[in-house]
Order: C-alpha cells, then sequence, then structure tokens
C-alpha cells in the first residue's frame, strides 16, 4: 500500500511525488513515456531552446546596428537538434535524479486506474491512499479533414523533422503556433500562420496582441486572422479568407497548433467514478477530485494549461493529502509568449475586466522608458500595461511586452498575490538599469 | 447675495437628520423649488427644496453625514461669492471624508467592530503588517488599565494604542510579553483588505494568502447600511418584545357586509354619483373605531407603570412604502364619518408613498391596525407599537364552511389577528374586544349610513 501513487511525470507530477518522497511518504510515480512529460520533452524546453537559436539568428543579422558586423547567420538543423536533446536529456537526468534522492519509485507503463485507490500498471496492480492524476494534455485534433495527413505536424512531431522546412503553414495563433513562426520565420522558413479569431495569442490583453501582431507581422511571417481552415492536405490548406473567399496556401508542412486537450482518456476516470469530462477533471482549488483521495494536478484538470500552475497545483495537493490546507490562487499565476519579443502577463486582462465590470484605471508605457531596453533593442517596440483598481489601486492585471519580461514578471505577481496597491509599489526599489523600470513606470502612472 | 441652506426641522421632536444624498452636485445651477437633496429622519425621508435659485457655490456635507437641524448644509448665490462666512464651524470635522474610529458621522464610515480574538489593541500601525486591530477602531479603553514602562514603549514603538484589556502582570498590569505576543499573534493585512476593512467590512475565517494573509476574499461582505427608518424599526421592536407581554388572539368576522357595501359603492361610482372610495380596510378602520368607543380599555397607553386611557382615538395604520414600514396617524378618528375616514387614511398614505408625511403626522397613535390580507396573509402576530396596548393586523378575506341547518354553505370571512400587552389587557376583554368588532364589522352596512 502506498501513501500516494501519482499518475504521469511531467511538471506536475513529478513534482508532487518528490515532495511527498521528501516528506517521507511511500511514494510511486507511473510514467509512461518519459519523464519531465511534455514540458521537458517537447513543450517548453525545446521550444525555447529553438528560439534561443532564432534569436542568435535575428542578433547576428542585426549585428550592425549593435555595431557588430557579422558575416553570415544561417541555422544547422541538426546542431540544433543535438543541442535540443543535449538540454533535454539533462534535465530528464535532472528529474530522475531528484525522485531517486527524494526516494520515488519510478514505474514505467501505462497506468490505469481500476478503482478508487488501485492502479493497474502492465499485469502489476497497485493500491494507494492517494492518487494523483496529473496525464497532462496532448495537442488538440479540432474537425478539419485531412488533420492526419502525411506533411502535417503538431507540436510533438514537429522535432522530428529531418530538415528545416522551406516553408511551413501553422494552424492557430496561440502561443504555441506563435511560437513556432518565430523561430522559423527568423531560421529561414516562409511562415503563414492562420488564426480562426480576429486577434493572436487568444486570452491575452488586445493592447498587447495588437501590438504583437504588428511586431511578427514586420519580421515577415504571414499572420492571417479571422480565417477558418476547412481541410488540409500534404503540401495546402484550403481555408475561407476574412472576406469569405475560399483560398489556398501551400506549404512544404503543415503545423496543427490548435491548442491542447486534457488527457482523460484512457486512465480509468470513469472506473474510479472521478467527475470530469473532455474539458479536464473538475477539482476544487484544494486539488481534490469528486472522489476522496483521487486529487488532480496540472493539464488534465483544464483550468490552466501551464506547467507552473500545474507545479503548485501538485505541491498543493501533496500538502493537503498529508494534513495540510493549502489552497492555489489562480489569479496570480503569470503566463509568458516566447516570441520576440515576447509577452509576460500576470492577472486580469482589460478586456476580463470589462466584462466583470469592475471599475478600473489602466496606464500604457513604452517600454524604452527602460534604458536598459532600449539598449537591448536597436529595432521593435515593446509596451508596458498595468490594470489597477479605480478605487484602491489595487493591481489587477500587468502585461509586457518586451524581451526580458518573463524574467521580471514575477514581481508583478508577487504584488498581485499579496494584494498590493499602487502606492504601496511607489516604495519598492528596481534595479537601475533594467527592463522592469519600464514595469514600474506604469504602476506609478496607474496611480494617477 | 449668497444664502445658505439650513438642515430643516422636520418635526417637533428631531434634533438631526441624515442627509442621503446631494440631487445637486456643487456648481449646478438650480431653480427656486427644484430637489437639492434628500434627507432622513428616523421616521421618513424627506426632499429638500431650493429656496431661491442660483448656483450651487458649497455643500458642507457628504452623503451619510448626520446633522443637526438648522445648521446650514450647503450654500446657494452667483460664482464667486464668498461661501465661508456659512461653513458650519463647530461640525466641520464631523462631515470629513469616512475615516477609521468612531467618527460621529453615520453608519457608513464606522470602522468595523474588531473581528479577530487577539484584536485588543485599537492601533494605528501604517505598514500593511498591521494587526487587524489597528484598523477595526474600537472604542477608547477605560481608563483602568496599566501598562508597563517596557509595555508602553513596545506600544509606542510599534503604533499601538493603549490595549483594551487588562494584562498578566500583577493587578492586571499589561506587561510587554502581553503585547509582543498579541502583536506576534494579531493576524497581517494585505493592502487592499485593509482598506475594505475601513469600509466597514469584516474578517470572517482565516487569511487564504502567503503565511495566513487577510486578502481581501477572506472579507465577507460588507455591512448593508441600515436606513434611519429600519435602525428605528429595529430598536423599536426589540423594546417592544422586551416590554409588554404580548399574546394575539385570531378569529375571523363575517365579511359579507363588507363585501356588499364595497360592491354598492363600486356600483354607485360606476354610475357616476358623488361617493367617496371607501375600501375593505377603510370600513374595518371605521369598525375598529367604533368598537373602540365601546370597549375604550383597548384605546390607552402604558407609560412607565401608569395607564393613560384616551379621550381621542388616534389611529395608526401601517403602510409598507419603498422607504420601509410607515405608520401614518388619523387623529380623532372617533369625530369622522367613514367617507372622512376614508379620505383621510387615503391622504395620509399618499404622503407616506411620496416622503412627505410630517413627523408629526406620524405620532401619536393609541391603536394600531396593520393589514396583510391583500397579501393573502389568513393570520399573524402583529407587534405592538408601545405605550399602545392592542394593536389588530386585518388578514384576507376567503370563505369559510358555515352549518346551516343540514347544509354546509360557504361564506366569504375576514381573518382579525389582535395582539394585546397583557400587563393591561388579559384574554377575555381581549377576546370580547374581537367579539365587539366582529359585531361592527359584520353590521358595517348600517354603520356607515352612506346614502346608496
Amino acid at each position: 500500500m502506498y501513501d500516494l501513487i501519482v499518475l504521469g511525470a511531467g511538471p506536475g507530477g513529478y513534482e508532487a511525488a518528490a515532495r511527498a518522497g521528501r516528506m517521507g511518504k511511500k511514494t510511486a510515480l507511473i510514467e509512461k513515456q518519459y519523464l519531465g512529460g511534455t514540458c521537458l520533452n517537447v513543450g517548453c524546453i525545446p521550444t525555447k531552446v529553438f528560439l534561443k537559436s532564432s534569436k542568435l539568428i535575428t542578433d547576428c543579422k542585426n549585428g550592425l546596428s549593435y555595431g557588430v558586423r557579422v558575416a553570415s547567420a544561417e541555422l544547422d538543423w541538426a546542431a540544433l537538434i543535438e543541442r535540443k536533446n543535449k538540454v533535454v536529456a539533462t534535465l530528464t537526468q535532472g528529474v530522475e535524479t531528484l525522485l531517486k534522492r527524494s526516494g520515488v519509485e519510478i514505474i514505467r507503463g501505462e497506468g490505469k486506474l481500476i478503482n478508487r485507490n488501485t492502479i493497474q500498471v502492465g499485469s502489476e496492480t497497485l493500491s494507494a491512499k492517494n492518487i494523483l492524476i496529473a496525464t497532462g494534455s496532448r495537442p488538440a485534433t479540432p474537425p478539419i479533414p485531412g488533420l492526419e495527413s502525411a506533411g502535417v505536424l503538431d507540436s510533438n512531431t514537429i522535432f522530428e523533422l529531418p530538415a528545416l522546412p522551406s516553408s511551413l503553414a501553422i494552424i492557430g495563433g496561440g502561443y504555441i503556433g506563435l511560437e513556432f513562426a518565430c523561430f522559423f520565420a527568423a531560421a529561414g522558413t516562409r511562415v503563414t500562420v492562420l488564426e480562426m479569431l480576429p486577434q493572436i495569442a487568444a486570452g491575452s490583453d488586445h493592447d498587447i496582441s495588437s501590438r504583437l501582431l504588428a511586431e511578427l507581422r514586420k519580421q515577415g511571417i504571414d499572420i492571417k486572422t479571422s480565417c477558418q481552415v476547412t481541410s488540409v492536405e500534404r503540401g495546402s490548406i484550403h481555408y475561407r479568407a476574412e472576406d469569405g473567399s475560399a483560398a489556398t496556401l501551400e506549404a512544404e508542412y503543415v503545423l496543427n497548433a490548435t491548442g491542447r486537450t486534457p488527457a482523460v482518456d484512457g486512465i480509468g476516470l470513469e472506473a474510479a467514478g472521478v467527475d470530469f469530462d473532455q474539458k479536464g477533471i473538475k477539482t476544487t482549488d484544494r486539488g481534490r477530485t469528486s472522489v476522496p483521495g483521487i486529487w488532480a494536478c496540472g493539464d488534465v484538470t483544464g483550468r490552466r494549461l501551464l506547467a507552473h500552475a500545474a507545479t503548485r497545483e501538485g505541491l498543493v495537493a501533496v500538502a493537503n493529502m498529508f494534513g495540510g490546507d493549502q489552497r492555489i490562487r489562480y489569479d496570480a499565476i503569470p503566463s509568458v509568449i516566447y516570441t520576440h519579443p515576447e509577452v509576460a502577463s500576470v492577472g486580469k486582462t482589460e478586456e476580463e475586466l470589462k466584462a466583470q465590470g469592475v471599475d478600473y484605471k489602466k496606464s500604457l508605457v513604452p517600454m524604452a522608458l527602460s534604458g536598459r531596453w532600449l539598449l537591448e533593442n536597436a529595432s521593435g517596440g515593446g509596451i508596458a500595461k498595468v490594470l489597477v483598481g479605480a478605487k484602491y489601486g489595487e493591481i489587477l492585471g500587468v502585461h509586457v511586452m518586451g524581451d526580458l519580461a518573463s524574467e521580471f514578471i514575477v514581481a508583478a505577481a508577487v504584488m498581485i498575490e499579496n494584494e498590493m496597491c499602487v502606492s504601496d509599489v511607489a516604495e519598492i526599489v528596481f534595479p537601475h538599469p533594467t527592463v522592469s523600470e519600464a514595469m514600474k513606470e506604469a504602476l506609478l502612472r496607474a496611480a494617477e | 447675495m449668497a444664502i445658505a441652506v439650513e438642515m430643516p426641522k422636520l418635526g417637533n421632536t428631531v434634533e438631526e437628520c441624515i442627509l442621503t444624498s446631494w440631487k445637486k452636485q456643487k456648481g449646478d445651477s438650480v431653480a427656486e423649488g427644484e430637489i437639492l437633496a434628500e434627507i432622513e429622519t428616523d421616521k421618513a425621508s424627506f426632499e429638500l427644496p431650493a429656496p431661491a435659485a442660483g448656483t450651487l457655490l458649497e455643500v458642507f456635507f457628504e452623503p451619510g453625514a448626520l446633522v443637526p437641524v438648522f445648521t446650514n448644509i450647503c450654500v446657494i448665490g452667483t460664482p464667486g461669492e464668498n461661501v465661508e462666512s456659512f461653513r458650519p464651524a463647530a461640525i466641520a470635522t464631523a462631515a470629513a471624508p469616512p475615516a477609521p474610529g468612531p467618527a460621529p458621522v453615520s453608519a457608513a464610515v464606522r470602522a468595523a467592530p474588531p473581528a479577530a480574538p487577539a484584536a485588543a489593541f485599537p492601533a494605528a500601525a501604517p505598514t500593511v503588517a498591521a494587526p487587524v486591530a489597528a484598523v477595526t477602531g474600537t472604542p477608547a479603553p477605560p481608563p483602568q488599565i496599566f501598562l508597563s514602562p517596557r509595555a508602553r514603549l513596545f506600544a509606542k514603538q510599534h503604533g499601538l494604542a493603549t490595549p483594551a484589556r487588562a494584562g498578566s502582570g500583577p493587578g492586571g498590569r499589561v506587561l510587554e510579553a502581553d503585547l509582543i505576543r498579541l502583536f506576534r499573534e494579531s493576524p497581517r493585512l494585505s493592502s487592499l483588505a485593509r482598506k475594505r476593512l475601513e469600509e466597514g467590512y469584516e474578517v470572517r475565517g482565516s487569511g487564504s494568502g502567503i503565511n495566513h494573509l487577510i486578502l481581501a476574499r477572506d472579507l465577507g461582505e460588507p455591512p448593508v447600511r441600515l436606513s434611519k427608518i429600519r435602525e428605528t424599526i429595529a430598536r423599536r421592536m426589540r423594546e417592544s418584545l422586551a416590554s409588554t407581554a404580548q399574546y394575539t388572539l385570531d378569529s375571523v368576522a363575517d365579511a359579507r357586509g363588507l363585501v356588499s357595501l364595497r360592491n354598492k359603492i363600486k356600483a354607485a361610482r360606476q354610475q357616476g354619483r358623488d361617493i367617496a372610495d371607501i375600501s375593505i380596510n377603510d370600513m374595518v378602520m371605521f369598525a375598529v373605531v367604533r368598537a373602540l368607543l365601546l370597549m375604550p380599555e383597548l384605546n390607552a397607553e402604558f407609560i412607565d407603570g401608569k395607564l393613560y386611557r384616551r379621550s381621542h382615538i388616534n389611529l395608526g395604520f401601517a403602510c409598507d412604502t419603498e422607504r420601509g414600514l410607515l405608520v401614518p396617524v388619523v387623529r380623532n378618528a372617533e369625530s369622522l364619518s367613514i367617507s372622512e375616514l376614508a379620505a383621510e387614511v387615503r391622504a395620509l398614505a399618499g404622503r407616506a408613498n411620496d416622503g412627505t408625511l410630517t413627523a408629526d403626522e406620524m405620532s401619536g397613535a393609541t391603536f394600531t391596525v396593520t393589514n396583510l390580507g391583500n397579501l393573502g396573509i389568513t393570520s399573524f402576530t402583529p407587534i405592538l407599537n408601545p405605550p399602545q396596548v392592542a394593536i389588530l393586523g386585518v388578514n384576507t378575506i376567503e370563505p369559510r364552511p358555515i352549518r346551516r341547518k343540514s347544509r354546509i354553505v360557504y361564506v366569504d370571512h375576514i381573518g382579525l389577528s389582535l395582539t394585546c400587552d397583557h400587563q393591561i389587557i388579559d384574554g377575555a376583554p381581549g377576546a370580547r374586544f374581537l367579539k365587539v368588532l366582529r359585531e361592527q364589522i359584520e353590521n358595517i352596512e348600517s354603520l356607515a349610513d352612506l346614502k346608496l
């Protein structure tokens, strides 16, 4: 009898298992594919390896703006894949070491719930006082005819490309599609993005997404909004353009980046009586499912499909299953789009505040207010936007488009987490010269 | 020439009124008679008209302020004129923007009572990490609390006021250790939560933030500010139940006379005849007056152990208005014909709905009638309005089975619920009053003496 069996070794599952192990609990972690899950193997980490390289190419090409003459810069696909594999291997090895040091038993195989405290892995049956479901998500497959054709990739299989494609058509202008678009365009691929909605980066504040759209188009990425893909085949995409006309786009490869679906099927949720639908397993803010003893975290809950949200949810569940009383506060979870320029956000967007009828004030400042940002960016634009409560100036949302924003958005998350008001922020010292000073300026101006 | 507008005196006993809201803003031009503000006494709310035309140059009070009568509340004049000579000096601070502490302004700005058990320190620490007590404005401590010198120093350094309860030292002396313990154990508030507390929110449960930081979400809802009328009703109802020995008797009266008379009045009016529009409630009130004339012991007031039988019948009747329950009073009802009574009731009820009743029109009742019949109520327990000794609840009219020889027939009856104060009216006299009243109601057609 285990104290805890975790199903899935992504950033939700492995962190939770390691925590439970270090608490001295008898813990097993079942993983069918790879330690580190999507994030480490085909998600956050490999894409950031790619984007580091494309940023380097861009910087080389713009070298003269910085007073550096670079003869030529081009992507070496094989070398990039090798580096990616090396980074991933280092990190997954780190996960394995962490789990072993924490006393977690790693079980390779596909786990399936038999009842509320039993899991079957192959021919083995394991029982546990607590089960944490962290099976994550998989690329969504919308009902578009031809998606299964050869030459149509998703965010997993794109890493298996033999060489840099000459052209790529991306279905979906969300963060996955945009990050790949940014990489491939900088690497020299002709990239087209087809987005169904009028804006890209769904869920982002419109002041940010509209500016991001302009920046990406300036980089030569062809982004078509308000267009509906009707069918796909090898080498081409058929779609209805914004004006309603039927159109066809030729591309060597097609990338389906239409989002992610919680991995709820085939893991025995029905047998255990767990309440779920295709949008995910229903959980409380303490990580509980509808069945006592069964917990869930991460993408499989369908709440916030973010690695760091999964980790927090997993740790909260572990704390609660062993006598703690913790809650996840979803209103201060930051999110980042690693395009160039990158977008980092935390809290509410202006559209959400309007929909909720919140009385707010806002400020928008150009990133060029920061000397550091200016010297780091010889071209391009950026903006910091802050939303505060009209009456008390409590910080409701912070949205920054500009490189390095991902590294300091956590400061805004801390402010929101602690319900600070802009009057409090005035007492906080920001280092100079840093890009974060633009965010500070936006915060202070929001109070005026 | 600028003129000041005073808070009017809206009744003999009214000494202060709440300025509920401004209908005009500073800088607005106003015509004579235009409504400047809405004000409220403990009995009703009123609209305050402009005494002259001009520009509203200055307002001296925020909405919600409790203003003594005859105090200047605003100035009307020509832009540019000096208004400072009109500013009410003595109470200027009371009208200042909401501040923590028991300022004599209004319930809306009064700080919340301490919610946490550790909230013994009415202090004003300015940081986010201030204990809850720091912003809850507990009342001034009793003077017999003594602090040790070290405790006094700690309190000064940490921005704490003198604690409200005794400490663990000899003779209840507050020691430094007491203050340190309470300071450490006090819940911490987020910046936003602290501001919300000042608005009257209260802490409910423990803090859900990092290190148990109390977040805005951990506060419940802010208290609903009671209108002056509601506060008065609440107090009166409590006092009524606490100071009397109430009991209620239920009965029914044959309502065929009421229904018949009502139908005849309607028919006569349809024919264009000059007949007052008398409702069934008017008829019941008229019957009550007749019954009280026959049994005057119920038309009385019991004040400080002394019973006063009243020679005039001042009949109060409950009105459900947007502003709350109001009870206008028909004075000397025994001298009125049923038509006069109906007209008086109609006029008073209209003013109750408009909010234009004066305080004097709502005082001095010697007996009260309250009617829930139109809401389908079949019996209820009216609460006495002391010092009155009885109140009649009037219920709906519905058919009831009556045995007539070997047959059961259905006859319309009206329900009557009489609450009496047993201190003065025993059960049998109360029941006898209902019997007399039933007879009046059943005989209403001849009592009304209308030429139909």
